[in-house]
Order: C-alpha cells, then structure tokens, then sequence
C-alpha cells in the first residue's frame, strides 16, 4: 500500500525519534539528525516529514513543558506507535534479506 | 530600540501570517529556540540568517492556514443571499418579469456585438509572426494634387524590395488573378487564386499537408491546391506530382496541397500558381513598377527592426523609379497585418474589408442600449429599496458590514443578469439571420459562429452587467442606518434616490426619442430617395442582362411579346449609381466640360420616356457621330438655346460629334448627385442591358414568355432580369440599412424604456395608494389623480424629448443624408412623430397603472393600517 510507504528521510526521522526516546520534539531531532548524517535540515522539511508519519499513524504527539528560550511555548514530544515500529522492522527486514543475499561484499578494485 | 537577541520581528510577524494555528505553537517555539541556540554557537548575525532561512523553508502548502475551513461561515451567508435574492424574484414577479426580460433584450444585442465584434478582430491572428507581417500600400499623388490610397503595391516593387534593400526578414509579392478554369482528363472547375513565389509560405502561416514549401513555386507552370480544391479535383489530397491543365490547355504541375485558408483569413484562394509562371508570360502585372491594381506585398520584418529606416528605404525605391510613370507618383508605406481587417478604406483591398468605423459605431450602439436596460435595473431597485429597508436594517443590526450587504445585492443583480442571458441567448439566435442580412459588410464576412471563448465572453459579459447595473442601488442601500430604518424613518422620503431615478428615466426616454425620431426621418427619406421624380420613366421596365448576346436579335424576340410596349438597349443603366463620364470639348480645344455619357440603342428616349427639347432626335437613317444633350450641357458649354444647339460639333472620345437634339434634363445620378452635364450617344455597340417595358397585369406570365424568348437565343446561360425600381431600391441599400439597423434600435430602446417605466407606474401608484385612497374619499375625482401621478413623468418625458429631437437631427445630417443633395424637408411632424408616439404610450402605460389604482374602493385600501 503506497500509504505505508516509508522514505528514507521519513525512516531516519522515526529512527532518530526512538533513540532520543522521552526528549524528541522538534529542535532535538532536527539536532540528532544533523549530528548523525552531516547534513543541515531544516525545519521546514522536518515538518513535513513528520506531517507526513502522523496521517500514515507511525508517531503519535503530545504537548510539554515551555522554556524561556522558546518564548513561552510549549514543545511537541514525539512518540513512535506500533505501527510504526512495524513499518521500520518491515524496511529492516527488507534490507536484511537484501544484505544477506549479496554474494561478496567489500569495495573492489577497478 | 531593537532588542538584540531576538530573531528578526518582520520575518516573524510574516511566519505567524501564514502559518496555521495547528502548529504555530511548535513550531516558532522550535524555531526560537533553535535561533537562540544558533546565537551561541555562531553568532547573532548569522543566526538571525538561518532564522530566515529556515522561515521560507516553511512557507509550504503543509503549514498554511487552511483557508476554507476558515471561511466556511462566509459560504454559509452566500447561501442564504441567493435564496434571499430568489425570495426576492419570486415576491415581486412583476418587477423581476421587467427586469429579466429588459436585459435579456439588450443583452442580446451586446451578445451580438460580441460575436460581431470577436469575429472581426480574430481575422488574421493565425499567423504565426502576425505581429511582425506588415502589407505595403502606395499612394498614388495625381498632378492635380489629388491623392488616393491602395491597399496594393506592384509585384516589381516587392521583388526590388527583396534584392536591392535590407531591413526585411522575408518579401511576398503576390498578385490576384489566378481565375481559370483547370482541367483534369474530362472535369473541368473554375478557380480563384493568386500567383505568388515561396516567399509567402515564409511571411504567411498556410501550412501544407503535402509538398515542400521552400521549392513549391520555383518553376514556372507549378499550382499549390488548396486542400478542399484538390479533393474536388482528385478526390484525395496526396496529389503532388499530378499535371492538370490549365489557360490554353497548358499542362500545369501540381507541387503541394495546402490546407485551406481559414475563414478568418483577409487572403482566400482556392490554388496559388507561382509567379515565375507570369515572367514566363511576360506579364506586365510583374515586371511594370506602376501596374499596382490588383497585386500585394506582404512583408515579415525581422524582431529587430527600424521603422524610420524601412520607410527611409521604400521612399528610396519610389524615387528611382517613379520617373517611369507619366500621369502620376506613387509613395509607398506600411501596414499592419492587425490593420488591414477591420480597415480604414483603402481602395483594392484583397477582398471585401470591413470599416473600422462600422465596427465602432457597432459597438457604441450595443452600448448605448446596453446601459439603457441598466438603468431599468438600477431604477426598479432604487424604488424598490424602501422595501427592503428593514431586512437591511436587521442584517445589519445582527452584524452584517456593509461589504457583505453590498456583496449581497450585487449578488442578486448578477443573478438576474444571468437569468437574463439564458434569455437573451435565445433572443440571440432569433435576430442572428437579421443582422447578418443587414449590410454588405457583414454579409460578405460574417458568420456569427460562436467559439468556446465567446461563450466564455458571454458568461462574463453577464456578471459585469449584473455588476453596473446593481453598483449604485447596492452603494445606496448600504449606506442606510439601522436605527432610522428600524424607527420607520427611512420610508417617509428619500428625495436624494427621487432625482437619481428621474434622471435615469430621463436619459432612457431620450435615447428611445432620438432613436425614433432617427427612425423616422430616414424612413421618410428612403422613400423619398425611391419616389424620387427622376425625369425619366422607370416604371414597368425591366431590365434584361444581355450577357453578350446580340441585342438586336433579342429585342426583336421581346418584341414579337405582346405584353412587350417598347424595347431599347444602353451601356449602362443611369440612377443606379453606376455612370461612366468624359470630357466634352467644344469650338475652343482648351474648354472642356466633364459630361457624364451613356450610349443607347436609338429607341430608348422614346422607350423610358425622355422629353426632347429640340431637334429631330436619333434618326434610323443616319445614326453615325450624332449626340443629344441635357440642357444642363449647354449651360455649362454656353450655349442659350436649344435650338441653337442643334447641328454643333462637340468632340469627345477622340471623335466629332454632331448634336441632334436636346432633351431635358433628369437625374441621372443617385441622390446624392446634382444634375451635370450629360450625352446620349449611340452606335457604340458596347451595350450590357436591355430595357423591356412591360404594358400588363400578369407579371409571371410575361416574365415567363419573356424566359422563353431568351431560351431560344441563349440556351446556355440563364436569363437574368430586374425591374428598374428594384435596382433603385438597390442603389439605396445603405439607407435602407441603417433604417433597419436603427429600427432594430429603437424597437429594443423603446421596449426597454417602456417596461422600465411600468415598473416606475406600478411602483408609484402601489406607494402612494393610501394617499389616493385619502383624496379620493375628501372628493378628487380620478382626472385629478391621474394629473397628480402624471405630472412628474410629463416634465421628465418633454425634458427628454427636448434632448433628444436636436440630437437625433445632428446625426441624422451627419449620417444618413451626409452625401445627399436632394433631401427630404424636415418639419415639425418629421422630428416629433417619434417622439409624441413614445410619450402616448408611455401616458397610456401610466393611465392603465393609476387607474387600477384610482378605481379601486378606497374603503379597501384604508382599512389596514
């Protein structure tokens, strides 16, 4: 079903939500993933990222405690349901059998 | 003082414009804090960049504002304006019957217009770099300083053009002509084209289905066929290669099959055959620099390009080689493709070309009758406003602002407006065949076809004419204040609309006036230019097209017809606006008098009833170099007498003539033609018509006899004939017109005005019905009421009609007799017949109104308060 479909992006932003475990909101993961793949997101495409997880039921959010620094507002904690975690062992399989079935591996010279 | 560690406010007041509520929270808190984060890691500056940054990065369809949902109460309001605007029609059917079927009349004639005028100015606009072909046009300079403008330039000049000057992406001259009958085996058809060389598939967009357009016409004796052209002859259109035969029995190639012209097209043709074959003929439409009459120059001028210079280039070549030509000089110039069709009356144009002016004065008088149903609109809801005074009132009471008050009155004009174009598309294709037949013009380039933008032009032709006509009723009634209306304030007097409204009856009034009056007067000089006292008897004669038969057989045919009282033949047929004229020498070779000629077979003075003055006349013994004059003749030539005429030598046509008589004078030009100088000739045997006049009753039996009679000299080609009032009606065909273009007019202003003024009487006498009521029970009788209700209408119709009479008169003179030298008196009755028909309708329209009124028991009326 193309609703499930996980993408890439969408794969690492639920991934990078399960290691930061109780802190992921927004500024964190965008900082995780950053930190992770050496690459600058920005929050924009984040947003729809998440967007994105939250029709397809694979996270689920709640509001938090505010800080100074954010002006009064509150976060939005980030929490992977079951199904998504489902999805990322399905896309973790796929890639297993895929992995498994390469005859050699290694890089080869020219 | 700008507060130094916070993110730039413009891009944050911007971030919370667009971004929806959803996820303002989270995500400016994200952004805030990752700002304050990035100001200790690299700096303010640079933070307050990826701050921004990162704002545009959000400014995606996931995070605006749902604008519907948002909305959604607003569509809910547009509801119930419709069903209130419905509620509306419905309550009041009469007013809503009046303004409904106003529009829809007028509305048709701006669909019309549209159509008309959609037509007129798509011509041309298939070609592919329109905006870049320009057509030369020379004017020729005579030595007596006269000047006249052709749409043609001669093939020599556009070819010199091509190779002897830059400035031009590519030259097409071409020249009209191709008319031959082409053969193929025993079929043979006529077709009308042009020659041309490959240049002109490079200035004009005609795509070919077949052949290469870059080698077409390179040899002589080559013809590309139009699509439709070649299926007549062939039956297919893959025919490249094929010979036919063409003048002479020629064999002619077939090199390509284009598709044919579009009938928006200036230029149509059923083949082009290539110029080379005209050099192979050694024709002087090709090789004669002043041979201009029937050729064209198409350029295409490169994106480029310098005017002054081109211009500076074609002044060059007319330099060089106006020497060659003896009567007069030609000066040459460009223009726009956009320009030829609609045109500003070049002679010799491609084909028939409809004036710009035409076009124009279209256009101003659908206006013209379009705002007079606008006004019906506007005035029935003015008067009507009262009415609705405490729904505005409430509306606004409960919070409506004025824009959704004006929304909602324009919303219910609009949709009246609609309902009438429903109306008046059917209205529309009843007077489509009308208009079509009105004029030449239209005729001969017109269809009226409606494409897919024109009813898209239709639809939004509606909603702004729903929009005019409701703008000032809406402006007005939202300005009303609740509380005045809500206390019954607003309803005793509202003398500000009173004069709005007057006016608006006034202008309407003076516009079905004027039309009437315009009406009128060219109707009676229509009739005028019919019944005109030509001098000359064309009564019962009919006139037979000889189509270069002999006419002496002929006319002894006729005249073996008893029904047939005389028979004479003439070149041409004098009044019908044709006239052929010379210049008419007497003793002093230096003295000359312009006389317009006409040779006759010798019956003819007798035969259409000519009074001679003097002198023997055309005597069968001796016919040769002998001439009759009009006494206008011998004034301009200075001679007293007729009789002294008699026997002078005048010397025309490189011949002495010797005059036999004097006839008196007639007309023998149209109307708008004074008498000059004429001359009967005779002998000259270049004669196109016989005059047959009839002495009976049984019009279709002789006309019958008179077929058979033709039959058994042609068999061949069919007998054509017309009555000589016929032609004459012919001749005035513009006038008649314009009569019927103005009757039209009037007939739609008038039934405009007239609904819009029922309305006005309806509304009044329902307004005021208590008041009459009153002053019927305290003893006016009913003239007295009819005088109070009428006064006001009888100011606002004399007001009007004292506009619109010396208007009506100004174009009248203007346009209709502009030219005419003869013309109808105008008096009293000419100019207010129109006018006094209108304002007896409209009083009989109020009388049958306030009489409902008056008659009523006014016991009925004042028992409910």
């Amino acid at each position: 079903m193309k609703g499930t479909y996980l993408g890439e992006f969408q794969e690492i932003v639920l991934l990078t939500i399960l290691v930061l475990d109780e802190n992921a909101y927004g500024v964190s993961i965008q900082d995780e993933i950053s930190r992770r793949t050496k690459r600058e997101i920005s929050r924009g495409a984040l947003h729809t990222a998440l967007t994105r997880l939250d029709e397809k039921g694979f996270i689920k959010s709640r509001f938090g405690g505010a800080t100074a620094e954010r002006g009064g507002r509150r976060k939005r904690y980030y929490q992977v349901t079951n199904l998504g975690r489902n999805a990322l062992q399905e896309a973790k399989s796929i890639r297993d059998e895929l992995w498994n079935m390469i005859p050699k591996l290694g890089i080869q010279g020219q | 003082m700008r507060k130094r560690n916070q993110p730039p406010l413009i891009l944050k007041r911007f971030f919370e414009w667009f971004c929806n509520e959803e996820y303002f929270e989270e995500l400016q808190g994200d952004l805030e804090e990752k700002f304050h984060q990035r100001t200790q890691s690299i700096g303010i500056r640079r933070a307050r960049l990826a701050y921004g940054k990162e704002v545009m990065k959000l400014f995606r369809p996931s995070v605006f504002k749902r604008i519907k949902f948002k909305y959604s109460n607003n569509t809910a309001m547009f509801r119930n304006y419709t069903l209130v605007a419905y509620r509306n029609l419905l309550r009041n059917k009469l007013f809503s019957v009046i303004n409904i079927i106003g529009l829809a009349i007028s509305m048709a004639v701006g669909l019309i217009a549209i159509a008309f005028v959609s037509e007129i100015y798509s011509y041309d606009n298939f070609h592919e770099n329109s905006n870049r072909i320009y057509r030369v046009t020379t004017d020729l300079h005579r030595n007596n300083g006269e000047t006249s403008e052709y749409a043609t330039a001669s093939v020599f000049a556009g070819r010199r053009l091509a190779t002897d000057f830059a400035g031009f992406e590519a030259v097409a001259p071409i020249t009209k002509g191709l008319s031959s009958n082409i053969k193929k085996g025993e079929s043979t058809i006529s077709v009308q084209g042009i020659y041309a060389d490959n240049s002109f598939f490079k200035v004009l967009t005609f795509p070919f289905l077949s052949g290469n357009p870059e080698t077409a016409l390179n040899e002589p004796n080559s013809i590309v066929l139009t699509e439709s052209t070649a299926r007549k002859l062939f039956s297919k259109t893959d025919v490249v290669g094929e010979t036919l035969q063409w003048r002479k029995d020629s064999p002619v190639k077939v090199t390509g099959v284009l598709k044919d012209p579009p009938k928006n097209s200036h230029i149509r043709f059923d083949a082009i055959g290539s110029l080379e074959t005209l050099d192979d003929r050694n024709s002087s439409s090709v090789n004669d620099f002043g041979v201009i009459w029937s050729s064209y120059v198409y350029v295409l001028l490169p994106e480029q390009h310098d005017m002054e210079q081109i211009q500076a280039n074609l002044n060059q070549l007319a330099k060089e080689e106006n020497p060659k030509l003896k009567y007069w000089q030609f000066s040459m110039g460009l223009e726009k493709l956009s320009d030829i069709f609609p045109g500003n009356g070049r002679y010799n144009q491609f084909g028939t070309v409809m004036p710009k002016k035409k076009v124009r004065s279209m256009i101003i008088l659908a206006l013209i009758v379009l705002f007079s149903a606008c006004f019906n609109y506007t005035n029935l809801s003015l008067a009507r406003s009262i009415k609705r005074a405490k729904e505005i009132g409430v509306r606004k009471v409960v919070g409506a602002s004025k824009t959704h008050l004006f929304m909602q009155f324009i919303l219910e004009a609009v949709l009246v407006s609609i309902l009438a174009l429903v109306l008046s598309y059917w209205l529309f294709q009843l007077i489509k065949p009308e208009f079509l037949s009105l004029d030449f013009y239209i005729q001969r380039t017109t269809t009226l076809d409606l494409s897919a933008s024109v009813y898209l032009y239709f639809l939004l032709f509606a909603v702004v004419i729903g929009f005019l006509a409701g703008l000032f009723p809406s402006l007005l009634m939202t300005k009303f204040r609740p509380v005045n209306i809500l206390k019954g304030a607003v309803s005793v007097k509202t003398s500000k609309g009173l004069s709005a409204r007057q006016v608006l009856v006034c202008i309407q009034f003076a516009l079905s006036m004027g039309f009437a009056t315009l009406v009128t007067m060219a109707y009676k000089q229509y009739q005028y230019a019919l019944n005109f006292d030509l001098g000359f008897s064309t009564e019962n004669v009919l006139n037979v097209d000889m189509q270069s038969n002999d006419p002496e057989i002929l006319k002894t045919e006729f005249l073996a017809i008893p029904e047939v009282s005389g028979v004479s033949s003439s070149s041409i047929l004098p009044s019908t606006g044709s006239s052929m004229s010379n210049y008419v020498k007497h003793k002093d070779p230096q003295d000359s008098v312009n006389a317009f000629t006409l040779d006759i077979g010798p019956d003819y003075l007798n035969n259409m009833g000519h009074q001679l003055v003097a002198g023997p006349g055309f005597e069968e013994a001796d016919l040769s170099n002998k001439a009759i004059v009009n006494q206008m003749f011998l004034k301009k030539i200075g001679i007293n007498t007729p009789e002294e005429a008699i026997g002078e030598q005048v010397s025309f046509f490189q011949k002495n003539w010797t005059i036999v008589g004097v006839i008196k004078d007639f007309h023998h030009g149209t109307i708008n033609d004074p008498i000059e100088a004429f001359v009967f000739t005779t002998g000259r045997q270049d004669h196109y018509h016989i005059n047959v006049k009839l002495s009976t009753n049984d019009i279709v039996g002789t006309m019958s006899k008179l077929d058979e009679a033709w039959q058994k000299v042609d068999p061949v080609k069919p007998f054509s004939a017309k009555f000589y009032d016929e032609l004459i009606q012919d001749t005035y065909s513009d006038i008649s017109a314009s009569l019927k273009t103005f009757g039209l007019l009037s007939g739609i202003a008038i039934c405009i005005s007239i609904l819009g003024l029922l309305g006005m009487a309806v509304y009044t006498a329902e307004s005021r019905i208590k008041e009459l009521a009153i002053r019927k029970v305290l003893g006016a009788t009913i003239t007295n009421l009819l005088m109070l209700l009428g006064k006001n209408f009888m100011i606002i119709f004399l007001l009007s009609a004292s506009v619109a009479i010396p208007l009506a008169y100004y174009v009248y003179q203007k346009t209709i007799v502009s030219d005419a030298v003869y013309q109808i008196s105008v008096g009293f009755w000419e100019l207010a017949n129109g006018a006094l028909l209108i304002i007896v309708i409209a009083i009989l329209t109020i009388c049958s109104q306030t009489l409902r009124a008056a008659r009523t028991n006014p016991a009925e009326n004042l028992r409910n308060e």
